[in-house]
């Protein structure tokens, strides 16, 4: 290095040594204290969608969003891609009269599926249908939570469940 | 004060600490104190304040504390390799350097996982095609019996750095379409409800691939490691404590057939369970490593001897230098040299600082609303932890040592740039937690 300045110690050298040993530990424990501080802080504020209603019930993840719970059409005969449907307090879908989203699917059963809300979570089951129901290409066995980006199926028709 | 400058006022520490440190080793060195070591903390700060910039650029609701955490680590690590040899120091900076470059082009690039989702199949093959390289003659290497790294041209890269990130990825992808089947189970047997067996196919596929990984390229390590992180994540994405404790049940069950048939596993086991036995201290591969590992952190004591002060007898060997009385403690050592050098109380800093970056890594988790960020973030966290373990494990004989780095602080760049990538790949899942709606 061109200009370095040194500072000569002489029998300091020891003393000095062991000062910068503490100092070092010491601002060492001192920032670890602040960030584990911040970080206590940071816990006790309540997050946004943060709120795990899944954790309850064991299922251990959850997608419980804040906003409004939709179905955006993947693809269904009738509809866009991208449509969006509010699910509101529930929404039944079927291929009958008596429903909140008609999709026109030769396998869809008159009321085929339902989206219930309960609490912080919405649910998704099946209504006896004759096909089926899939989640995320399962088939879809009693009540299930949905969670952000959850693909529903029903025959040809796709809906993705949307909170946010 | 916002996020953004609590993360800029945080970078300072790491600074102090790194010019405080290569301070205290001119002094033991030269007995005179210069400016020089300030011009490092100098240039260390400006660098990561680059690396702030970008953050605050691209990912500015993110978490604030755990780049001033990886920075602090990374200091301290720079100036122990100081302290050995200063060419290990210069080596590191450059790759701490090359570090925060992929750590600024992933956090700027990826800035929809749903990519990472959508490719999950590619990413787990890769991965395991990386994993295997090393047994390739040609390219592989071992290193003391262990197949870990591939040598391309004059570098040689670490494999299961790279690819424990995207085993994480893809498990994440995986675990998040299976996880509804995995929790309601079809048949019931000796009260344990088993899923169907499509589904019990890939997990007991990646179960085998651990196994595999143990007895291909030997090392009991990376594959805990692996398979800890998948444990992990099968734990969270359904909330059954059954498959957890089957799973280590069949780990150990494997873990111990391998070890008591692969020649250096053996070795390992062996030295572990008793390193002071002269007959092993004295053998080619047996307990002397992690025998001396032991007497250094024992002779550092509450307070540490001070910096650059421990003994390590170094010696060059053509250009490699070797620390004959601590070996390797560049790479797996440079836990127990840190204790030696600042005592019990070092290493629980140390130890302090992985763990508040795990608990911000669960807790970016926690935060997550995509069950596929969830659980991406989990299992980074979770893998980044075992790492922690496994090595600080198996220097201070918790468990049998293996060549794991300790991330962020050990000797290498593949454990740098891969580390980066994970945190900048937490930290984009942080920023999509926290952006406001």
């Amino acid at each position: 290095m061109a200009d370095v300045h040194a500072l000569p110690l002489g029998d300091l050298v020891e003393p000095v040594s062991v000062a910068l040993k503490f100092g070092i530990v010491g601002v060492l424990y001192l920032f670890l204290v602040w960030v584990a501080r911040s970080s206590v802080t940071d816990l006790a504020r309540v997050p946004m969608g943060a709120t795990a209603p899944g954790v309850a019930e064991g299922t251990g993840l959850s997608g419980g969003g804040t906003g409004e719970p939709r179905l955006r059409v993947e693809r269904a005969v009738g509809h866009n891609p991208g449509d969006e449907y509010d699910v509101g307090p529930g929404a039944v879908i079927g291929r009958g009269g008596q429903v909140d989203i008609r999709i026109d699917d030769p396998y869809a059963s008159g009321r085929h599926a339902r989206l219930v809300r309960q609490g912080m979570v919405v649910i998704v089951e099946d209504l006896s249908s004759t096909n089926g129901t899939f989640l995320n290409e399962e088939p879809l066995v009693g009540a299930q939570p949905l969670q952000i980006g959850d693909r529903i199926r029903i025959g040809d028709t796709e809906f993705t469940y949307l909170d946010d | 004060m916002t996020a953004r400058n609590r993360e800029a006022l945080a970078l300072v520490p790491s600074a102090l600490l790194l010019t405080a440190g290569l301070a205290a080793i001119f002094l033991r060195r030269d007995e005179f104190l210069s400016n020089e070591s300030l011009v490092y903390g100098g240039v260390f700060l400006g660098l990561c304040l680059a690396a702030h910039l970008v953050i605050r650029w691209s990912a500015p609701n993110a978490d604030p504390y755990i780049f001033p955490l990886v920075a602090v680590l990374a200091c301290l690590g720079l100036v122990e390799l100081y302290r050995i040899d200063e060419s290990f120091a210069q080596a590191q900076a450059r790759w701490f350097v090359i570090g925060l470059v992929m750590f600024a082009v992933t956090l700027a690039s990826v800035r929809d996982l749903r990519w990472l989702q959508d490719n999950k199949y590619t990413i787990a093959l890769a991965s395991l095609v990386v994993l295997l390289l090393p047994r390739v003659p040609g390219i592989g290497q071992s290193t003391n019996g262990a197949y870990l790294s591939i040598s391309v041209g004059p570098m040689s890269v670490q494999a299961a750095e790279f690819a424990k990130i995207g085993i994480v990825v893809f498990l994440a992808g995986y675990l998040r379409d299976t996880r509804q089947v995995l929790i309601h189970g079809g048949r019931r047997i000796l009260g344990l409800s088993l899923p169907p067996l499509r589904h019990l196919g890939p997990l007991l596929v990646i179960w085998g691939t651990a196994m595999l990984m143990l007895i291909f390229i030997r090392d009991l390590g990376s594959s805990l490691m692996f398979f800890g992180a998948f444990l992990a994540l099968l734990y969270v994405a359904t909330g059954r404590l059954s498959y957890p404790l089957a799973g280590i049940g069949a780990f150990a069950a494997g873990a111990w057939f391998v070890g008591s048939r692969v020649g250096h596993v053996q070795d390992r086991v062996a030295a572990w369970r008793d390193p002071l036995d002269p007959e092993l201290f004295n053998a080619t591969g047996g307990s002397y490593q992690l025998a001396q590992s032991l007497f250094a952190q024992a002779d550092g004591g509450l307070f540490g001897r001070g910096f650059g002060q421990a003994e390590l007898g170094t010696m060059v060997d053509g250009d490699l230098v070797t620390t004959p009385l601590l070996p390797a403690s560049q790479t797996d050592m440079i836990y127990a040299l840190i204790v030696n050098e600042t005592g019990l109380l070092g290493g629980a800093a140390i130890l302090l600082a992985y763990l508040l970056i795990v608990q911000r890594g669960f807790r970016i988790a926690s935060l997550a609303r995509d069950p596929f960020h969830k659980l991406l973030a989990t299992g980074l966290s979770a893998v980044f932890a075992l790492q922690v373990f496994v090595i600080v494990g198996g220097v201070t004989k918790v468990i049998p040592l293996t060549g794991v780095t300790l991330p962020f602080m050990s000797y290498g760049g593949s454990s740098l740039m891969a580390n980066f990538i994970l945190l900048a790949l937490l930290l984009r899942v942080s920023e999509t937690a926290r952006r406001p709606a």
